[in-house]
């Protein structure tokens, strides 16, 4: 029998108590009235020697009592011999976390990787459970704690180090912050066993490079008892640079395409060289751009050109031994080229004439080239460019020949916008809802008109559905007409004049889309021109008319990329710079940028191309300093271990004392027999109180 | 009219001739519930105990002659003191009024403590319905005052119809003090008693005899008689306590832890000490001093009474004539 708080046996030394009690004659606890006490003063009990035998077996209950609680509060428990198995401090749980960043990649950093793996595994104890992971952005567990303990005892190495050695470094940036929550985290799947294991580990094996994302640990609180052991592979040649191409900001002008790219070079801090060239390689060979980089900082240029004018596709950073990100690729901005068919008779420089207004709202951008091709109401129409037109404008009357062939156009899924200019329009756009000759009325109020009503929720005005920008009242018209079109099921009116009449409607024909505008934007119709909705609104019926998204041609490796912002592509097959072709998930999405390289979409329309580089952040290759992790709260104990040998046996002694004592838990049948007593006591003691008051 | 037993020429009864069977038991007396037939018990008792009748005449007594001096009523002229020495003198008398007496009776809470089933208060105010009873049957004025720390009940010394039972109602009111405070109630009877007269003090007088000197010594000063009735219980008397127990001051709450026979010795000879220190202060200030048992029969008491305070006359008188 043992105890684990013997301290706690001092406390029976308490049963002395009863017994000077038991000794002191017992007084009446009843008071005696007396007149006065000046007489008299306060005298010390007297012991004697008659009450101890009285009341016996009260003395001996109340000595129980103390007895059992002393005993109970000491904790006793049944010593059992500490069996090795079941020694919890022994037991570890550990998981071996083995970087597969791109900066693994460098000369035999993987293989001094896979040899720590090695002696790490062999230095596991057979009661130890083992879960091996891998890590760049994201981690993948390759043997889980649950699949160690299933394998017997001596394949679990084996096992283990063959699916680990399958692995090899891939082209992906290391996220260390999130590699070590999602690790810390593995631990707590099973938290009634936890308790059993002594150590819980986790064993990083990694280059411990400078542009590992650690910051995410910064608000994350670090779990007790989790230890964090860093086996650091040694890097042989430490140089290194790297080198990206700078993306330019979002919507950034860039009229011509002759811009050479900026690139960034960066030198590690632990480079040793600072002289680099660069240079392009695909499609030819370009000559060599000196660039000095101290170590520890970067700088800016613009690429070379080639020798022919233009750029390349790929560019290579020399000079630097750790060549594993020193390849670049690129994919040149290309403005995409959106043509517009504009059918009207009026001049393209009359101020008075809408096309004047349409084709200066049609700047060109970075992104979009708008071609505006006018036609006379009764030209024919190339096939060259309806082909690739989605988006046919009609300012004036046309005759019913044309009128069909537009139709047609808009049965064959492409958007036209028509403008009622005059009454006299209204029979071309009865023409184009293949209905019967409208009607339509002049409307020419003193006061000018305004939108009444606007559909905000339409994506033609949603991009106005804003507050800020959903104020119209500025616009004025002056002149508009009333259409009398009746109930149809494919007409919907978007927009609709003050006085109730339609002012932009919208009817599906065939699988194309009718845009009908019973006013015009030159001045003499109203002030839409002038005012600052007219190019948003012309560039949301372009867009809807066209799906016109703007391409991103620069990701990292591991980005996503939504195709599905990108020409209106729902699904798409992409070929992988290695040849291998995939089919975009759901949604237009494509994760499996795994690979540097040139990426091309095959998609129903044009295919285009977008280059995927390694993360600059992999380049920052200098040593990262283990502090940086522990200033985070991850502990690193590699030298505290030996300190603490001395105390351990004394730890494991009483670690092994309070398991058996919370398993067997003797203080509680204790304290209820003490409890018991009590009673008894209360009882015995109150019987006892009333045979004496009945004797006297 | 005086009172007969007063006189010099009433007979002393024989202290014998109060024992015997015709004493009532306190502790039967106490059992009659009305304090008035209570008195009555005891004065009757008293008056059987007697061999001769108390009723006697009494005549006015001379004190001193005075020189006249014109203006004086010529009746009080002694006309034979006249012839004899051919002067004029005025006969001067002891003042022949009634005997004006107020009884003081302590309520406070250490009177109600009691070991032979009724307490000292009850004692006491039996004691003072006797001497009223008594003293009204003589046809005196009787007055009452009754106090713990501050003065409960005052009636002022009369003798009238009806005055007797207002007396015993005062006496048998509950009291509702708690301490004893002699030093104020009797500082009140000086303001309201100015007419010199008895006051009969009953008390246990288990106050400190420092403050109580003092105002004795007042109430002597100012020309009253004063008698002192202390009345103790038995067991105050005796502490015949056996078992070791918690004492519980009546007056102040206060408990304590007493192992009597520890302590008995050590409290006789402090009660001793206290009642030898009232009984000399008494004897300076002139107080006749009387100590009470409560299972002392209160004809005895009575007696007592009566004999020293027509023993207290006699030196009286004889020191004036001396």
């Amino acid at each position: 029998m043992s105890f684990l708080a013997p301290l706690f046996l001092f406390g029976a030394l308490a049963i002395s108590a009863p017994i000077i009690f038991h000794l002191i004659r017992r007084t009446s606890r009843d008071r005696v009235p007396f007149s006065s006490l000046m007489f008299l003063r306060a005298t010390i009990p007297r012991v004697t020697r008659q009450s101890r035998l009285e009341n016996i077996l009260l003395l001996l209950l109340r000595c129980l009592i103390l007895l059992l609680l002393a005993f109970g509060f000491a904790r006793p428990f049944v010593q059992k011999p500490i069996l090795p198995d079941q020694n919890a401090s022994q037991l570890k749980k550990i998981v071996l976390l083995v970087d597969t960043s791109a900066s693994m990649r460098r000369e035999n950093l993987w293989a001094t990787a896979l040899d720590r793996a090695r002696s790490v595994l062999a230095n596991i104890a057979v009661s130890d459970i083992v879960s091996i992971a891998t890590f760049d952005r994201t981690v993948r567990q390759l043997v889980t704690f649950d699949e160690w303990s299933a394998m017997t005892p001596e394949n679990r190495v084996p096992l283990s180090l063959q699916r680990l050695e399958a692995i090899k470094p891939g082209w992906f940036s290391t996220d260390m912050a999130s590699a070590l929550i999602t690790t810390a985290e593995l631990f707590d799947d099973n938290p009634t066993q936890d308790h059993l294991y002594g150590t819980r580990r986790i064993v990083l094996i990694s280059d411990l490079q400078e542009g590992s994302k650690t910051a995410g640990l910064q608000g994350y609180e670090w779990p007790r008892g989790i230890e964090c052991v860093a086996e650091a592979v040694p890097v042989i040649r430490p140089s290194n640079a790297g080198f990206q191409v700078v993306i330019d900001a979002e919507g950034a002008l860039q009229l011509s395409t002759n811009t050479p790219p900026r690139l960034r070079v960066i030198n590690s801090g632990d480079s040793v060289s600072d002289q680099f060239q660069v240079q392009w390689v695909e499609p030819s060979a370009s000559t060599n751009l000196n660039v000095y980089v101290p170590p520890g900082s970067s700088r800016v240029l613009s690429a070379p050109a080639l020798a022919g004018g233009g750029f390349g596709e790929r560019l290579v950073l020399n000079g630097d031994s750790a060549d594993f990100d020193n390849t670049v690729y690129y994919v040149p901005q290309k403005a995409e080229t959106v043509p517009v068919i504009y059918i009207g008779n009026e001049d393209q420089i009359d101020a008075d004439q809408p096309l004047y207004y349409l084709k200066r709202a049609f700047q060109q951008t970075r992104r979009h080239v708008v071609t505006v091709f006018q036609h006379a109401v009764s030209d024919e129409l190339p096939s060259s460019e309806t082909d690739v037109a989605k988006l046919i404008i009609v300012t004036d009357v046309l005759p019913d020949s044309q009128a069909s062939r537009i139709r047609m156009f808009l049965e064959s899924g492409s958007t036209v916008l028509f403008v009622l200019r005059s009454v006299e329009s209204a029979a071309t756009l009865g023409a184009l809802l293949n209905t019967a000759p409208l009607s339509a009325s002049e409307i020419a109020s003193k006061r000018y008109a305004m939108f009444g009503e606007i559909h905000f929720e339409h994506p033609l005005f949603a991009p106005f559905a804003d507050p800020r920008f959903s104020d119209f009242t500025k616009i004025h018209f002056w002149k508009h007409r009333q259409v009398e079109i009746g109930d149809r099921p494919n007409v919907k009116t978007l927009a609709a004049f003050d006085d109730g009449s339609p002012a932009l409607i919208e009817a599906s024909v065939g699988k194309g889309t009718l845009l009908a505008l019973t006013s015009s934007w030159h001045p003499s119709d109203s002030q839409l021109a002038l005012s600052s909705k007219f190019v948003p609104l012309l560039y949301s019926i372009l867009d809807q008319a066209t799906g016109l998204k703007s391409h991103r041609f620069q990701y990292w490796v591991g980005d996503n990329v939504v195709l599905s912002d990108t020409n209106a592509v729902q699904s798409a097959t992409i070929r992988k710079p290695d040849g291998t072709e995939i089919q975009s998930g759901p949604g237009g999405e494509f994760s499996e940028t795994d690979l540097p390289g040139i990426y091309t979409v095959l998609s129903a329309g044009q295919p285009w191309r977008f280059a995927v580089n390694i993360d600059p952040a992999e380049s920052q290759t200098a040593p990262l300093v283990a502090e940086d992790l522990e200033r985070f709260g991850v502990p690193f104990p590699k030298e505290k271990a030996n300190v603490k040998t001395a105390r351990s046996e004394e730890k494991k002694t009483e670690q092994h004392a309070t398991e058996l004592e919370s398993q067997q838990k003797l203080w509680r049948w204790i304290i209820l027999i003490a409890v018991i007593a009590v009673a008894f006591e209360t009882v015995f003691a109150g019987w006892l109180n009333r045979r004496t008051i009945a004797a006297s | 009219m005086a009172l007969p037993q007063f006189s010099p020429g009433v007979p002393v009864p024989a202290q014998s001739s109060l024992k015997g069977s015709s004493l009532i038991d306190p502790q039967a007396l106490m059992s009659i519930k009305s304090l008035e037939l209570r008195a009555k018990h005891v004065v009757e008792g008293f008056w059987n105990g007697l061999h001769r009748s108390p009723y006697h005449g009494f005549s006015v007594e001379f004190t001193e002659y005075r020189q006249y001096s014109p203006g004086d009523d010529l009746r009080y002229l002694d006309w034979q003191l006249y012839a004899r020495t051919d002067r004029y003198y005025i006969k001067k008398f002891e003042d022949e009024t009634n005997l004006r007496c107020h009884l003081l009776v302590d309520n406070s809470r250490s009177m109600h403590y009691g070991s032979a089933g009724y307490t000292k208060a009850e004692y006491g105010n039996t004691l003072a319905a006797t001497l009223s009873y008594f003293l009204y049957q003589q046809g005196d004025a009787i007055g009452l005052l009754t106090f713990d720390e501050q003065v409960r009940n005052y009636l002022p010394a009369r003798h009238r119809t009806g005055h007797l039972r207002q007396l015993m109602l005062a006496l048998e009111s509950p009291a509702a003090g708690t301490a004893t405070d002699l030093s104020g109630p009797l500082k009140r009877i000086l303001e309201l008693v100015t007419k010199r007269g008895m006051l009969v003090l009953v008390t246990d007088l288990l106050a400190p005899i420092e403050t109580l000197h003092k105002n004795l010594s007042g109430l002597t000063a100012s020309g009253h008689e004063v008698a002192l009735f202390q009345v103790l219980d038995p067991v105050e008397l005796h502490f015949t306590f056996e078992k070791a127990v918690v004492f519980r001051d009546v007056e102040s709450g206060r408990d304590l832890f007493i192992e009597p026979r520890d302590i008995r010795k050590e409290y006789l000879a402090k009660l001793e000490a206290h009642n030898a220190a009232a009984k000399k202060m008494c004897h300076e200030l002139g107080i006749s001093f009387h100590q009470l048992s409560t299972d002392r029969p209160l004809e005895l008491v009575l007696f007592d009474f009566l004999r020293s305070r027509m023993h207290r006359s006699k030196t009286k008188r004889r020191n004036m004539s001396n």
